[in-house]
């Protein structure tokens, strides 16, 4: 029952007088992958409008585009999964960027020149990431505060902390001199393929293969559909809420991993815009904000369809209030499929 | 209960087909353009001075027959390099570049020059590096010792001491280091003079400097010469100076010495009231020539040095009329009379 939590669109086809074939916008809305379909559409409608968007530099360019915003948004997954949510994602992509800089950089970092410069300015954006995650799930499972408090205050606080450290750690208002090995992780490629992407896949795949097939992605369904009904069932409510905060804050130090190395430079700003982009790429994907649904598939074609959007809008030279009056439609339109969704499977 | 069957009607394909015919017809609409095609990449436009920019490049590159493409990043560093990778995907000729940060724009520059393609900074250079760019950069130091240059030289005339207060912007921006050292390069050689008793660090932000300022003054209340590295802060400093009761006009008792730096409107429109004295002009139609200059020279394979100073000015009540045409504010404030 809990697996079919993740796939629920297509629970409905029978009705009590036998089979009933749905219309073919019917098919369409309650399809898993309809944000594929939406993505290859609209694609295919700006093609002729802007051709350079179908160029091979240009396709490569929106994957790594893609990449930091997929890795963090797989983590905002496992949060909105267990009817939570991670505002503070951004903040900690801003402060690990500056703490990891600040340990790398040959402009007097801590390990600055040292061999064990890398290896310990990764491990320091992971710790500071599954810290602050573990902070924030601490808070609101034993103290029982709510997601949206904790984690407001906290992307409130990190943000000004990344700031105020960054002018203790640099005489600009960012960190660079950044080790050419780290930089070549937002940068480089390995086998033709770029690194972020080897990057993006480990933390997909293992993602995927956590909410799938593992009993701690059933307990996440399982508190997300019915808390209580999980507690009775034995379900270790508090702990595994307490996991979606830490896989949240490791995956957006990946994240901050990936954009500081391609932009050569620890920021206290980073990524500080793009928290609307994170939420609603989830949301879009199909990832239900009431918890219980979700899965990392889906997190993918959001996240695809936001690209392509914002790439197309950008090669178009649309200003950003045009951006953000597209975006905010797009994100609209996507709650108005879901309530469309919602409706046809109550009416059976 | 209607089964509906899936098919493709007649109205449904007439539909799609004339929505095809239609798509299809748009790159007629936006057919290549002629001439060369520059891209404007802004970081924001949250000041009098960014606006004003955006509008003379756009009148600019109209008059040299050049197509615009533009792009706000929003502060972030990170949708700016985007922005600058669809820009190569455009083929546009040249990209002119605001960025937020000195650092973060270096792989920017990078995939420019690997595309060919040219990048001018404008008002902000980037951090040293090995990729090439342009950039146009007003004076700041000079502008404002000649600015702080004219308070002194008032303030002797009047006689007395002086407390002074400063403005600073945001410290990672090299603008306001630049400005920040300009002013002090002055009042430190006149210690008997003036005596800096506050430093306001506003970050650029107009409630910090609201904030900051009224502390100070309320630490000081005896400040009597004060210097803004930004006219966008002036409303929040005539509320302040309001507060502390110290808002008067050229020639009236308690009159505070005020200069200012960039030369918006407002700054003209206080000058005329007599509220401020000086203002180092930043020469904006001067500097999108340069930009554009700098993009015709390197289209035409010229090398360019990487740095291109505006010498900018100083305006006050006493030269107000002579060199006022050059001073951006006033045009928009003559739009806005």
């Amino acid at each position: 029952m809990l697996r079919t939590a993740g796939a629920s669109g297509n629970a409905a086809t029978r009705t009590a007088g036998g089979v009933r074939t749905r219309g073919w916008l019917e098919r369409l809305i309650l399809s898993e992958y309809l944000v594929f379909y939406l993505t290859t559409a609209y694609f295919l409608a700006v093609w002729p409008i802007v051709p350079e968007i179908a160029t091979a530099s240009s396709l490569s360019n929106m994957l790594t585009d893609m990449l930091p915003l997929l890795v963090v948004a797989i983590g905002q997954t496992f949060v909105l999964i267990v009817a939570g949510i991670d505002l503070s994602v951004t903040s900690i992509i801003a402060f690990a960027s500056v703490v990891g800089a600040s340990v790398m950089t040959a402009d007097g970092g801590y390990l600055g020149g040292s061999p064990l410069a890398v290896p310990a300015g990764i491990l320091t954006f992971l710790l500071i990431g599954g810290l602050i995650g573990w902070f924030n799930g601490f808070c609101c499972t034993r103290l029982g505060m709510p997601p949206i408090i904790v984690t407001l205050t906290g992307l409130m606080f990190l943000s000004g902390t990344a700031i105020w450290y960054t002018t203790g750690h640099s005489e600009t208002s960012s960190i660079a001199g950044l080790p050419k090995a780290f930089v070549l992780i937002g940068q480089g490629s390995a086998y033709g393929v770029p690194n972020a992407l080897w990057v993006a896949l480990a933390v997909g795949i293992s993602a995927h293969l956590l909410l799938g097939h593992t009993v701690f992605g059933r307990w996440l369904y399982a508190i997300g559909i019915n808390r209580k009904a999980a507690e009775i069932s034995g379900v270790p409510v508090g702990t595994a809420i307490l996991w979606t905060f830490v896989i949240s804050g490791v995956c957006a130090a990946i994240a901050s991993i990936l954009f500081t190395g391609r932009l050569e430079t620890g920021t206290p700003v980073l990524g500080q815009r793009i928290l609307l982009d994170i939420i609603a790429a989830v949301v879009i994907g199909g990832t239900s904000l009431a918890g219980g649904k979700g899965k990392i598939v889906w997190t993918v074609g959001g996240v695809l369809f936001l690209v392509v959007i914002d790439t197309s809008l950008k090669l178009l030279g649309m200003s950003l209030f045009v951006v953000f009056a597209v975006k905010g439609g797009v994100i609209l339109f996507a709650a108005i499929i879901d309530a469309m969704r919602q409706r046809i499977i109550m009416r059976g | 209960m209607r089964k509906i069957e899936p098919r493709v009607s007649r109205r449904s394909f007439t539909v799609g087909a004339l929505l095809a015919a239609g798509t299809a017809g748009l790159p007629i609409m936006v057919k290549a353009q002629e001439g060369k095609t520059v891209a404007l990449l802004f970081d924001s436009l949250v000041s009098p001075f960014w606006v004003s920019g955006i509008e003379i490049m756009r009148a600019e590159a109209a008059e040299r027959g050049w197509e615009t493409l533009e792009a706000i990043s929003d502060f972030d560093d990170n949708r700016q390099f985007e922005q600058v990778r669809a820009m190569i995907e455009r083929e546009v000729d040249g990209i002119l570049i605001i960025q937020t940060d000195a650092n973060a724009v270096i792989p920017a520059i990078r995939a420019a020059n690997e595309a060919g393609i040219p990048m001018v900074h404008f008002n902000r250079p980037p951090a040293e590096s090995d990729a090439y760019s342009v950039a146009i950069q007003a004076d700041n130091r000079k502008i404002m010792q000649d600015t702080v240059q004219f308070l002194v030289d008032e303030a002797k005339a009047m006689g007395g001491t002086y407390k002074a207060c400063i403005l600073i912007g945001d410290l990672g921006d090299v603008n306001a280091i630049q400005r920040r050292d300009g002013f002090f390069d002055i009042v430190d050689q006149h210690p008997d003079l003036i005596e800096v008793v506050a430093r306001v660090s506003t970050e650029w932000n107009a409630d910090k400097a609201f904030a900051g300022l009224t502390n100070a003054l309320q630490a000081n209340p005896d400040i009597n010469f004060l210097v803004t590295s930004s006219d966008f802060l002036h409303p929040q400093i005539e509320q302040a100076l309001k507060i502390a009761g110290k808002w008067h006009p050229r020639g009236e008792e308690g009159h505070v010495l005020f200069g200012g730096f960039d030369g918006d409107e407002g700054a003209y429109q206080r000058l005329i009231d007599g509220y401020l004295d000086a203002c180092g002009v930043q020469n904006l139609f001067l500097e999108v020539d340069m930009a554009f200059g700098a993009f015709e020279d390197l289209w035409a394979g010229k090398q360019v040095d990487k740095l291109l100073l505006d010498p900018g000015f100083v305006i006050t009540a006493a030269n107000l009329e002579e060199v006022r045409d050059q001073m951006w504010g006033y045009i928009v404030w003559q739009q806005q009379q």
